[in-house]
C-alpha cells in the first residue's frame, strides 16, 4: 500500500468516524448541526470551544452528549462568583488514618480540570483569579498545584459557556483569555421542527443515552490526521492577507474595518484560521484545504478576536458583520487570474 | 499500483496539456482586444486626418490595428498566467476546491502522503474534467469593435476630404510682392546724374539712388508689402529733404525780403508771386521770360530787381536764397545775350521768314516765352537751310551792316565781336553748319541748375508717388500735381497725373493750370455786377496753410501705436497700447479700422 493510499484509508476513517460521533450526538441532540460541526472541527484541530447562547438551548446537553459519545473522562464545573481557583485544579489534602488522626501526609486532590472533556458552565460568573486558573490549563495543557506541575490527559478539550443575557454580576473573560479559544459558537434558538422534535425526545419516560464510538486513541489519530492536511500557499496568503487587513491600520483594510474596529485578529487568529479549515477539510474528506473553507471558518474563529471601537459599538457595527464584509471584499485569487475567471463565466 | 512519481509525472502532464490550452486562448483572447482597440482608434484617428485634409495617410490608419494587435501580445506575454495562477484558474472553473494548486504546490515533495494523495487526486480530477467547463472565452463584445473600426477606416479613407477653410487673410502689409520693374523709382535713380548744389549733395544723392535701385532688386525678387512701402517713403522722404526749403524758418525773413523787392516792380510781379510759392522752377521760366524781352528797359529793371532781391536776401540771412538769386542774375544776362543774337539773326532774315515765323518773333519780343523761343530758333533754322549762299552772303553784309550802324549807337547786349562771328561764318559752309547747330541749341529750353535740380527732385518725388501707387493699397494723398503746361498751345490747361487705373486711385490735379481755354459748359456766368467778396489768401505767401499738413509724419507703413516710442505717434502711453484691438469694435471691422490708424 502505498503513502497516497494509506492516507485515503485514514481519510475515509476520519470520515466515517465524524460520521459515527454526529450520529451519537444527532442521536440525542435534535437539529444544531452547525454547533455540532463547529464543535467537532475544534476537538479535532485540537482546540477549545466557547459556546455562547441563552439558558436552555442545550449547550450542556451537547458536551455532555459529546463526552459520552467519545470515551472520555468527563467533568463539569459550574463557575460561581466563589468559586476558587483550587475548586478547579485541586488542592493537597492532609491524610487522616483509621483513628481521625492526622498522619502528617498531604495527599492531591485533583479538582475537575483533570478530566478530558472539560465543561466550563457559565464561565463569566466566576472571578478573573478562577478563570485564569482555567485559561492556564487551556493553554498550557497542564497545571501547577502548590509548586508541582502535573499535566492533563491528552486528548484535552475544554468547551466553556455564557449566557449573553443577565450580565449583572459576571466578569467578561478578557480579551487575552478570549484568544485561547480556538471557536465562538453561538448557539441558536430551534427552529419550529427541531423544537417539536425536541419536545417529543424529552417529555417521555425515555431519555435517550449516546454510546461511545470514538475512542481516546479514534480522537488522538484524528488530530494527527488533521495536521497532515496540506494547504497550497495561495490559501495560506489568503489567510494570512485576510487576518491582516482586519487590522484598522492596514493599507488595505476596508472602510467598516477601519470604522468599526480598534484591534483585528493577529497570528493566533490566523493560526486557529488554518486549523480550524484543515478540521472542516478533514471532515469533508479532503486532504487540502480549499478557499471557501477558510471563509467556512472565519466567523466562529476571529469573532471573538477583534475588540470593536467607540465609532463601532455605537454604530452597531459588529464583529460577524466585519468578518462577512472581509470575506466578501478580501480577493481570493491573484487580479489576472479573477479577471481570467471572471472573463470565462 | 501507481508509485507516486509516476502520478506526479501524470499530473504533470496533464497540467501542462491544460495549461497550454488555457495561455494559449487567453492570449488569443488579448490579441483580439488588441486589435479591436488598436482599429476602433485606428477610426478615430482616419477621421482626425480626414478632417485634417491628410488624404494620403487615412489609409494607414488600419496600421493601428496591427499596432493593437502587437501591444496585446507584448501586454499578455508579460502578463501571462505563471502555473500556480493557472492552478487557480482551474480550480476555480472545475471547482475542484484547490485540489490543482495544491497539487502544484506540492512539487516535488510527493513524498507526503497528504500531498501524494492530493496529486492524485488533482490527476484525476484534470483527467476527468470537462475541458469546455475550464476553456477561457475568446470573443468579447469589445471585439466587435475590430469590424465596425477597420468598416469605419475603410469608409473614412474613401469618401471625398472637406473643403479647406478659407485663409484668414494676412495682416495688412504682410503679403509679399514680386515686381519685375515698379514704374517710378527710375526717376529716384535718376537724382545720381543730378548736378548737386555740393559735394555732400552729392553724395546724399548717390546714396538716395543706391537705395532705389537695392529695393528696385528686391522687389524682383519678392519682399513683404508693408517693408516696401516703408522703404519707398524712406525714399520719398530723403528725396523731399534735399529740396531747397526757401519757406524754412532759415529762409522765411529772407524770402520775404527778395519776395518783397521783386514785387516793388511790375516787370518782376510775376516773378515775385513764384518765388513766393517756393515755385524755383516757375521763378525760374519768369525770368526767363523777362530776359528774352524785347524791351531793354523791362530787361533792365528786371536785373536790378534781382540785384535787389539778392542783396536782401544776403542781408536777412538767406544765403541759399541769395546764392540762386545771384546765379539767375548771371543767368539772365546770359539770356539777354542769346536772344538779342536770335532777334538780330531773325531782323537780317527778315525777307526770308514766314508768317509764322514773323508772328513767332512778335511774341518772343513781347512775351518772351521759352515756348515762343523755341519756335522761332526753330523757324531760323529751316530758313537758314532753304538760304542759297548768294543769300547768306548778303546776310552776312546785312549783319556786319547792322553792326556798323550799332556801333557807337545805343547798347547792344551782343558785341561786336559776336556778330563779327556769326558773319563769318554765315561765310563759310562750316560756318553755316555750326550756326545751325547753334539754332538748335537756341531752341532747348535753358533753366537755371537751381531749377534744373528742383525739377529732377520734383521728378524723383513724383516717381516716389508713382512706386507708391504701384504697390498698391495706399490711400491717395493730396499733393501738388506734375503736369506740365499741356501741349495745346495755352489753350487748355496742364494735365493732371494719371491715377493709379488698378487700384482705382485718382492722381493728383495740375498746378500749372494756366490754361486758356473756354470751360465751356462748366462754369456758369455771376449774374451780378461785381464780385461780392474775394478771398485773398496772401497772408504769409508762400507758407503752408494753417491746419493743413503737407509734409509726412517720420512714420512707416505698418507701424502702430503698439509699439512704445516709436513711430509716428511718438510715446505711445501704456494705456494706449493696442488701444484698437482692446476697443469695442466689432472683430469685422477691426482690420479696417487698424489700417485707418496706421500712419
Amino acid at each position: 500500500m502505498t503513502d497516497s493510499q494509506s492516507f485515503e484509508a485514514r481519510l475515509a476513517q476520519a470520515k466515517s468516524a465524524s460520521s459515527r460521533l454526529r450520529e451519537a450526538i444527532g442521536s440525542v441532540i435534535v437539529g444544531q448541526n452547525a454547533v455540532v460541526d463547529q464543535v467537532l472541527w475544534s476537538l479535532i484541530a485540537g482546540g477549545h470551544v466557547l459556546l455562547e447562547g441563552a439558558p436552555g438551548l442545550g449547550k450542556t446537553l451537547l458536551v455532555r452528549t459529546l463526552a459520552s459519545a467519545l470515551e472520555l473522562k468527563f467533568s463539569r464545573i459550574q463557575f460561581t462568583p466563589d468559586l476558587m481557583p483550587s475548586d478547579v485544579t485541586g488542592t493537597n489534602v492532609l491524610v487522616m488514618d483509621a483513628t481521625g488522626g492526622a498522619t502528617g501526609r498531604f495527599e492531591l486532590h485533583r479538582g475537575p480540570i483533570f478530566g478530558q472533556v472539560i465543561l466550563a458552565d457559565e464561565i463569566n460568573r466566576a472571578t478573573p483569579k478562577t478563570q485564569s486558573a482555567l485559561l492556564e490549563a487551556m493553554q498550557e495543557h497542564a497545571v501547577t498545584i502548590a509548586g508541582t506541575r502535573h499535566v492533563l490527559d491528552q486528548p484535552f478539550f475544554v468547551l466553556a459557556t455564557e449566557n449573553p443575557i443577565e450580565m449583572e454580576g459576571t466578569y467578561p473573560l478578557p480579551e487575552a483569555q478570549l484568544d485561547r479559544f480556538l471557536l465562538k459558537v453561538l448557539v441558536p434558538n430551534p427552529s419550529e421542527d427541531e423544537m417539536t422534535a425536541i419536545l417529543a425526545r424529552t417529555t417521555g419516560h425515555e431519555v435517550a443515552a449516546p454510546t461511545a464510538v470514538l475512542r481516546r486513541e479514534d480522537v488522538l489519530a484524528l488530530r494527527s490526521l488533521c495536521r497532515d492536511i496540506a494547504v497550497a500557499e495561495p490559501v495560506l496568503r489568503y489567510a494570512a492577507r485576510f487576518v491582516a487587513q482586519s487590522v484598522p491600520e492596514s493599507r488595505d483594510a476596508p472602510e467598516v474595518v477601519r470604522r468599526g474596529l480598534r484591534y483585528g485578529a493577529g497570528v493566533r487568529g490566523a493560526q486557529s484560521l488554518v486549523l480550524a479549515a484543515k478540521a472542516l477539510a478533514l471532515l469533508e474528506g479532503r486532504a487540502q484545504v480549499a478557499f471557501t473553507d477558510i471563509q467556512r471558518v472565519a466567523l466562529p474563529v476571529l469573532r471573538h478576536r477583534m475588540i470593536r471601537s467607540f465609532e463601532g459599538e455605537a454604530d452597531g457595527i459588529t464583529t460577524d458583520r466585519v468578518i462577512e464584509e472581509l470575506v466578501a471584499s478580501v480577493p481570493t485569487r491573484p487580479g489576472a487570474v479573477e479577471a481570467a475567471v471572471q472573463g470565462s463565466r | 499500483m501507481p508509485t507516486p512519481d509516476s502520478e506526479l509525472q501524470r499530473f504533470d502532464r496533464e497540467f501542462r496539456s491544460w495549461a497550454r490550452r488555457v495561455r494559449a486562448r487567453l492570449t488569443l483572447g488579448r490579441l483580439l482586444t488588441g486589435i479591436a482597440v488598436g482599429l476602433a482608434v485606428g477610426a478615430v484617428v482616419a477621421l482626425l486626418l480626414w478632417w485634417q485634409r491628410q488624404g494620403t495617410l487615412r489609409p494607414f490608419a488600419l496600421g493601428a490595428g496591427l499596432v493593437g494587435g502587437i501591444g496585446a501580445w507584448i501586454w499578455s506575454w508579460r502578463r501571462r498566467l505563471s502555473d500556480s495562477d493557472v492552478a487557480l484558474y482551474l480550480d476555480a472553473r472545475l471547482e475542484s476546491k484547490e485540489v490543482i494548486a495544491t497539487a502544484k504546490d506540492a512539487g516535488g515533495e510527493s513524498t507526503d502522503p497528504a500531498r501524494a494523495f492530493v496529486v492524485t487526486a488533482a490527476a484525476d480530477t484534470l483527467t476527468k474534467g470537462d475541458p469546455k467547463r475550464a476553456r477561457p472565452k475568446i470573443l468579447a463584445w469589445v471585439h466587435t469593435l475590430a469590424p465596425i473600426g477597420a468598416a469605419a477606416v475603410i469608409y473614412v479613407s474613401w469618401i471625398p476630404l472637406p473643403k479647406a477653410p478659407a485663409a484668414p487673410p494676412p495682416p495688412p502689409g504682410s503679403t509679399l510682392v514680386q515686381i519685375a520693374n515698379l514704374q517710378g523709382l527710375d526717376k529716384i535713380e535718376q537724382l545720381e546724374k543730378l548736378d548737386a548744389r555740393d559735394a555732400e549733395q552729392r553724395e546724399r544723392l548717390k546714396q538716395i539712388a543706391e537705395e532705389a535701385r537695392k529695393l528696385r532688386e528686391q522687389l524682383n525678387r519678392g519682399m513683404e508689402k508693408r517693408e516696401a512701402q516703408a522703404k519707398i517713403a524712406k525714399l520719398r522722404d530723403d528725396v523731399a529733404a534735399e529740396r531747397l526749403k526757401l519757406g524754412d524758418q532759415k529762409n522765411r525773413a529772407g524770402l520775404e525780403a527778395a519776395v518783397g523787392k521783386l514785387a516793388q516792380k511790375q516787370t518782376t510781379k510775376d516773378a515775385a508771386k513764384a518765388l513766393g510759392d517756393g515755385d524755383l522752377v516757375e521763378f525760374d521760366r519768369k525770368m526767363q521770360e523777362l530776359a528774352n524781352k524785347a524791351e531793354a528797359a523791362d530787361r533792365q529793371a528786371a536785373k536790378e530787381a534781382l540785384k535787389e532781391a539778392e542783396k536782401a536776401a544776403r542781408e536777412k540771412g538767406a544765403k541759399e536764397l541769395a546764392q540762386a538769386l545771384e546765379e539767375q542774375q548771371k543767368l539772365f544776362e546770359q539770356r539777354e545775350s542769346k536772344a538779342e543774337a536770335l532777334r538780330e539773326l531773325a531782323k537780317g532774315m527778315k525777307g526770308k521768314l514766314s508768317e509764322e515765323a514773323l508772328k513767332d518773333l512778335e511774341e518772343f519780343g513781347q512775351s518772351g516765352s521759352p515756348e515762343a523761343q523755341k519756335r522761332l530758333a526753330e523757324s531760323l533754322e529751316k530758313a537758314l537751310e532753304g538760304m542759297s549762299e548768294e543769300e547768306r552772303k548778303r546776310l552776312a553784309e546785312r549783319l556786319q551792316k547792322q553792326l556798323e550802324q550799332k556801333e557807337g549807337g545805343g547798347a547792344n547786349p551782343m558785341t561786336k565781336e559776336q556778330i563779327e562771328e556769326l558773319a563769318k561764318r554765315l561765310a563759310t559752309p562750316e560756318g553755316q553748319k555750326q550756326l545751325e547747330e547753334q539754332m538748335k541749341e537756341l531752341a532747348k529750353p535753358d533753366a537755371s541748375k537751381e531749377g534744373q535740380r528742383e525739377q529732377g527732385l520734383g521728378d524723383a518725388e513724383r516717381g516716389g508717388a508713382e512706386a507708391e501707387r504701384g504697390l498698391g493699397g495706399m490711400a491717395p494723398v493730396p499733393m501738388e500735381g506734375n503736369g506740365s503746361p499741356g501741349p495745346g498751345k495755352d489753350k487748355e490747361g496742364g494735365k493732371g497725373q494719371s491715377g493709379d487705373a488698378e487700384n482705382g486711385t485718382a492722381g493728383p490735379g495740375s498746378h500749372h493750370d494756366k490754361g486758356r481755354g473756354d470751360h465751356k459748359g462748366e462754369t456758369k456766368k455771376l449774374d451780378d455786377k461785381g464780385m461780392r467778396a474775394k478771398a485773398t489768401a496772401k497772408i504769409n505767401p508762400g507758407a503752408p496753410m494753417q491746419g493743413s499738413t503737407l509734409g509726412r509724419a517720420p512714420a512707416r507703413a505698418g507701424e502702430t501705436a503698439n509699439q512704445a516710442g516709436t513711430g509716428a505717434l511718438g510715446q505711445a502711453g501704456p494705456a494706449e497700447l493696442g488701444g484698437v484691438e482692446g476697443s469695442e469694435v466689432p472683430e469685422e471691422y477691426r482690420e479696417q479700422v487698424g489700417r485707418y490708424f496706421q500712419p
